[in-house]
């Protein structure tokens, strides 16, 4: 039986990675961890151009007072994808705030594609994503958020969640979204805000030659459940979702990425494998 | 302060252009979702609500009161090209505007509307608080213009609406005046998603 609110006391977990290039190779140079927040052994299913690291936090969800903390520097050259084997949650709080915060300092290319979060009714959640590209840095990724564990009709009906997304690159400030989303709110229904759907995402594409000609491409792919729409904002694509599976979501970033990978690296989207399992 | 500078700079006919913009309306009105006088005045609401009083509103009391650079934050939290084209063409217009008035120019590269809208307002000496209203005051007022035009409604369908968002506005500027920086969001998912499909709707009669 998982209980909403583990009878320890809260966590604090961090990981910090380095992802460094040598000789045709992205390496994993440093790890530093504390805590339950790991990085498995690195994969490279596409040869030593792209390191392939899967994050696991292995409680499985973060609950009132648990802060976690991820960071990660690509170093110039290297090239990782970053990704985790399952849905995060946040847990109902009896009280505290959790917290996440990830942020990465990209010199070389990124990508971070993690699968969806669930908000489970009553969390009080704040998560904090920050990235800092220089100049000839790449980075792809996406967040899903469910809100409510939908598959037992459970809504978010309570609880709080916060979020805020901040890319730079030169420090610069190309995109920004914070959101203060309110159980049982009116955002939750309003045609503005949510439309009453629980699933939410958007895929976010920064690299020097994000052009109108992949604009055009990426407006191809639709979901097979909810609304997509893509948009180009100087210096940064994004696409959104809003639905109701984090399933659908999840296909359409895929497919969106299909497109992008190859445009904006060259390189072809191999899904990792940890997805289909 | 000078009533007539504060309603000058409030009215549609001051040269920025705002009457060809409708901020996501036109794709709302397209999907269907609004439709009527009823779901016009919800969509505006609510755009007024989670978006121009959490992200524009607070941003602009900021702009006219300390020096840090808003200017960046605002444009980097418009969600799409329509949104922010929009914004910045707008603030590019009331900026020369200004300049050719004798007035100075907006002290950022790039300056956003509220950007130029606050400049103003310090330079013509209207008090903040004023100034948001009046800000908020045009923005409804421009809104409801372009639902009356295209959904499309009749003139006192317009002005019910107007009277029924405007008595909000004291309530909610005083929301607004208590917000603290942490407080400032531009969650709209809806409206994004809306704003988004603008750009490549076939028939159209605004630019966003």
């Amino acid at each position: 039986m998982r209980l909403a609110e583990p009878l320890v006391s809260s966590w604090k977990a961090s990981l910090a990675l380095d992802f460094s290039f040598a000789d045709q190779k992205t390496i994993l140079s440093r790890k530093i961890h504390d805590g339950p927040l790991v990085v498995q052994k690195p994969l490279y299913p596409e040869g030593g151009g792209v390191c392939h690291a899967i994050i696991v936090h292995p409680p499985g969800g973060i609950a009132g007072g648990d802060e976690l903390s991820l960071t990660a520097r690509m170093e110039k050259g290297a090239s990782a994808l970053l990704t985790t084997p399952g849905a995060a949650k946040w847990y109902r709080s009896a009280g505290p705030w959790a917290k996440q915060s990830v942020a990465f300092d990209v010199e070389g290319t990124l990508e971070w594609l993690p699968q969806e979060t669930i908000v489970f009714d009553g969390a009080l959640a704040h998560s904090e994503y920050d990235v800092n590209l220089v100049d000839g840095a790449g980075l792809i990724g996406w967040d899903i958020v469910c809100l409510g564990r939908t598959g037992s009709g459970e809504r978010f009906a309570h609880g709080k969640l916060r979020t805020s997304m901040q890319v730079r690159r030169d420090g610069k400030l190309l995109w920004l979204e914070r959101g203060r989303i309110d159980g049982g709110s009116r955002l939750l229904e309003s045609p503005a805000g949510l439309g009453g759907e629980p699933v939410f995402g958007t895929l976010y594409a920064s690299f020097a030659h994000c052009d109108k000609k992949i604009l055009a491409a990426m407006r191809e792919p639709s979901p097979i459940a909810g609304r997509g729409a893509v948009t180009l904002l100087p210096g940064i694509l994004l696409a959104r979702y809003i639905g109701d599976s984090s399933e659908a979501a999840r296909r359409y970033f895929t497919a969106l990425w299909r497109i992008l990978r190859p445009a904006l690296t060259g390189r072809q989207a191999i899904e990792p494998r940890i997805w289909r399992t | 302060m000078s009533l007539a500078k504060l309603l000058q700079l409030a009215s549609p006919t001051l040269p920025v252009g705002a009457y060809s913009y409708s901020g996501g309306l036109e794709a709302a009105i397209e999907a269907g979702t609004v439709h009527d006088a009823a779901s016009a005045e919800r969509w505006i609401g609510d755009v007024l609500e989670f978006s121009v009083a959490r992200m524009d509103a607070p941003i602009l009391l900021r702009m006219m009161s300390d020096q840090k650079d808003w200017n960046e934050t605002y444009l980097a939290s418009r969600e799409t090209a329509e949104l922010r084209a929009e914004t910045v063409q707008m603030g590019y217009s009331l900026n020369r505007l200004l300049k050719d008035l004798g007035m100075g120019e907006v002290p950022v590269s790039e300056p956003s509307f509220p950007a130029a809208f606050a400049y103003a307002a310090t330079q013509w000496k209207i008090e903040p608080e004023a100034a948001l209203q009046a800000y908020l005051w045009s923005w409804l007022e421009n809104q409801v213009m372009a639902a009356v035009k295209t959904v499309p409604l009749g003139q006192t369908d317009g002005q019910k609406i107007l009277l029924s968002l405007g008595n909000g506005l004291n309530v909610l500027v005083e929301k607004i005046k208590k917000m603290q920086d942490d407080d400032i969001g531009n969650f709209a998912p809806g409206l994004v998603l809306m704003s988004a499909r603008h750009e490549t709707q076939y028939s159209r009669l605004f630019r966003s």
